[in-house]
């Protein structure tokens, strides 16, 4: 059976609201999800009736928000299909994940971490800043149409790459790098990889298992969960070897004036008071999109992307392969030299359609490319086709203004 | 072009809410940066453009095309006029504060800033019927109550209605005439009293006389400012027994309109010289309609006071 939009629509307050008298049509998903009644009233279960410490308070409140953290990693684990519960590190974000790796992880003068030519500025940005320490980082240029090439990634593979830190599917042109393939090349090499999963987890199916990867990092807020969270997802051996990132109030079991004994897994890398209200709903999220089935989450994106690309495909200049297939749900274009911001906030004003314009932390593509951004149209799981045909039928409308 | 604009108009609504100084404070960047030549790089230029035209496109398609298209000429346009407008207005209060009108020596048009709103018609009670030209200059009587000598050099002659807003209005300012002005000038208050058009007039005119047979015309003339619309007899009775008059004497005269014929006889006057509305100032020959600031009345005093 496929997705039924319309029942998870009822999910989503925001989507009931009306601006100057028109819907809103949400289509900056691959920015920030909405949420669900359900992730709503977790958060504000916390904070009306437990929002107490966890890991620190033995009285009921601070027992309950300790239920609720470990209830939310044990859901995340199965979400993630994990080893288990140690290989989940919250963090406030993918860029915070990202961060706790580049470093924790051992890296020398001479090795090379390896990523793509269009990773958002979290995943190149950690990496570039260790060059200080003379570690080297390299990309692997795209194909003409901005898929992934296997070809150039093979020849960049060699003995001094370390790690392979990759986008799974770009923010940019929606694309997705084959990762099981990655994963083999890479392991072949003995290097390990890290997948920038922020926009892969709320759109695929992902078994960390199967796929082989050694560190996964994204974010709540593009799966339907709450600002501010995020996972670490890494293989319990590897994480043990981790140095630690940010430490403090609950990262250790004992300190002395010279010295500290740090927490077992998860908790050296969950330093300071938590948000706890977000990691619950966190879980709360990932539950959500366990009860539906992913491929038909992928299935509908795609097909509301082939109706935008054949309604106005012709029209504007996309970035990324034409074929929508190969674009998850995500639909980036320019129309000429017109200032992407323009088109976006004519959309906005129009018709209510929230698009994102601009560089979307890419920056090091467009310049590479003389481009000043780009529009970008996201598409979930609660889209309508009658909203994709209101962005065509607006969209055009701009464009015969701007032409 | 469009940054100007919008510097003016949220710097002055930054002023009533803290949610526009944000745009205020973008918008004055964006200037700074243009007139630094330098490339206005907040943006808000661009979010204005398609903010205006997206709002037109949405019911008016080829306006909001029109707009986008041309939205530099049009905010071109738009700013020159706010230019002009606002050296105009600063000239305005410039003469404001010289003159005490908007519109420079000659008080002769509307005054936004006037807090009397000066000139033209509508300032003052008018009594029904069409409005003319007032020609000459009212008669000061004996009986008329004045302050100030005789021999005054400039003779200021106001022909009011107790019952008339504007009338009121123009009490401290007369007030203030006279404390400024103290002998130079002679002060005579004549009655025109525009029963039609504001009851009570009449019996408030002849009750200000009873007063002053009784020596205390200008007291009761405040009085009857201050308490403006209450003119049945106990109300004007009342007044005078705060003011500690003989009563009786007072009621009587009240009642008997003993000083009918000479309020009547202001009036017509007033009426055959063309007066139409209160209050009416005659300085010497200068005739003023309405209530006007201080400043307008000393233009014309000290011009009356220099000629001799």
């Amino acid at each position: 059976m496929g997705l039924d939009v319309d029942k998870v629509r009822e999910d989503f307050p925001v989507l009931q609201r009306v601006i100057n008298g028109k819907p809103i049509v949400y289509l900056d998903n691959a920015c920030m999800t909405l949420r669900p009644i359900q992730v709503i009233e977790k958060i504000r279960e916390y904070y009306t009736e437990y929002p107490a410490c966890g890991e620190r308070s033995m009285h009921k409140l601070g027992r309950k928000v300790d239920e609720g953290v470990e209830r939310s990693r044990e859901t995340l684990k199965k979400f993630l299909n994990a080893r288990n519960t140690k290989e989940i590190i919250f963090t406030k974000n993918t860029t915070e994940g990202i961060n706790l790796v580049a470093n924790s992880l051992d890296l020398k003068n001479g090795d090379v971490i390896l990523g793509t030519d269009k990773e958002h500025n979290s995943n190149m940005l950690p990496w570039q800043k260790l060059s200080s320490r003379g570690v080297k980082y390299e990309i692997v240029r795209s194909n003409p149409d901005n898929t992934f090439s296997i070809e150039n990634f093979k020849e960049k593979m060699n003995k001094d790459v370390k790690l392979v830190a990759m986008v799974h599917t770009s923010n940019m042109d929606g694309t997705t790098t084959p990762m099981k393939e990655i994963v083999k090349i890479a392991k072949d090499h003995g290097a390990l990889v890290l997948m920038d999963g922020a926009q892969s987890i709320p759109h695929h199916e992902l078994n960390m298992k199967k796929l082989d990867a050694d560190f996964l990092a994204f974010s709540g807020h593009k799966m339907l969960g709450p600002s501010g969270t995020g996972v670490l997802y890494g293989k319990e051996h590897l994480l043990e070897k981790l140095g630690t990132f940010l430490v403090g109030g609950g990262t250790v079991v004992d300190t002395t004036h010279s010295e500290a004994k740090f927490e077992e897994l998860p908790q050296k890398f969950e330093a300071g008071l938590q948000n706890y209200a977000g990691i619950i709903g966190l879980g709360e999220a990932a539950s959500y999109l366990m009860k539906i089935d992913k491929e038909n989450v992928e299935k509908h994106e795609t097909e509301l992307n082939k109706r935008i690309t054949e309604g106005v495909g012709d029209v504007v200049d996309i970035i990324g392969p034409r074929e929508a297939g190969k674009r998850s749900g995500i639909f980036s274009f320019n129309y000429k030299k017109v200032d992407p911001h323009e088109i976006a906030m004519m959309l906005d004003e129009m018709e209510n359609i929230c698009v994102r314009s601009g560089a979307h932390c890419v920056h090091s593509w467009f310049n590479t490319h003389n481009l000043k951004g780009s529009v970008r149209a996201s598409i979930y799981l609660y889209n309508t086709l009658e909203e994709c045909e209101k962005f065509i039928e607006t969209l055009k409308k701009v464009i015969d203004a701007v032409k | 072009m469009i940054c100007i604009i919008a510097l003016v108009v949220f710097g002055i609504l930054g002023i009533f809410s803290a949610k526009y100084r944000t745009i205020a404070k973008e918008a004055f960047d964006c200037v700074f940066r243009r007139l630094t030549l330098r490339k206005c790089t907040t943006g808000l230029d661009k979010r204005l453009k398609s903010q205006i035209t997206g709002k037109f496109m949405r019911k008016r398609p080829k306006l909001g095309k029109f707009l986008y298209r041309h939205f530099e000429a049009i905010s071109w346009a738009f700013t020159i006029v706010l230019i002009v407008s606002l050296g105009y207005s600063i000239y305005s209060v410039g003469n404001l504060f010289i003159y005490g009108n908007c519109n420079g020596p000659i008080p002769d048009a509307f005054c936004v800033f006037d807090p009397f709103i000066s000139g033209g018609h509508g300032g003052e009670c008018t009594i029904e019927g069409p409005v003319g030209e007032i020609m000459g200059v009212l008669e000061v009587h004996p009986h008329d109550p004045s302050v100030g000598p005789e021999d005054a050099k400039v003779t200021i002659i106001e022909a009011g209605c107790f019952v008339c807003p504007y009338t009121k209005q123009a009490v401290p300012v007369v007030k203030q005439i006279i404390s400024h002005y103290g002998d130079s000038i002679r002060f005579v208050y004549k009655d025109f009293p525009m029963s039609s058009t504001h009851p009570g007039a009449q019996e408030a005119a002849e009750a200000s006389h009873c007063a002053h047979e009784q020596g205390k015309y200008w007291e009761y003339h405040d009085v009857l400012f201050e308490n403006q619309g209450k003119t049945n007899f106990e109300d004007l009775l009342g007044f005078a027994k705060d003011l500690d008059l003989n009563t009786t004497q007072f009621s009587e005269c009240l009642t008997s309109h003993k000083y009918k014929s000479q309020v009547d006889g202001d009036f017509a006057e007033a009426f055959a010289i063309g007066v139409y509305g209160t209050p009416t100032f005659f300085i010497n020959d200068q005739v003023v309609v309405g209530p006007k600031t201080f400043n307008e009345f000393k233009q014309i005093i000290d011009s009356e006071l220099a000629r001799g």
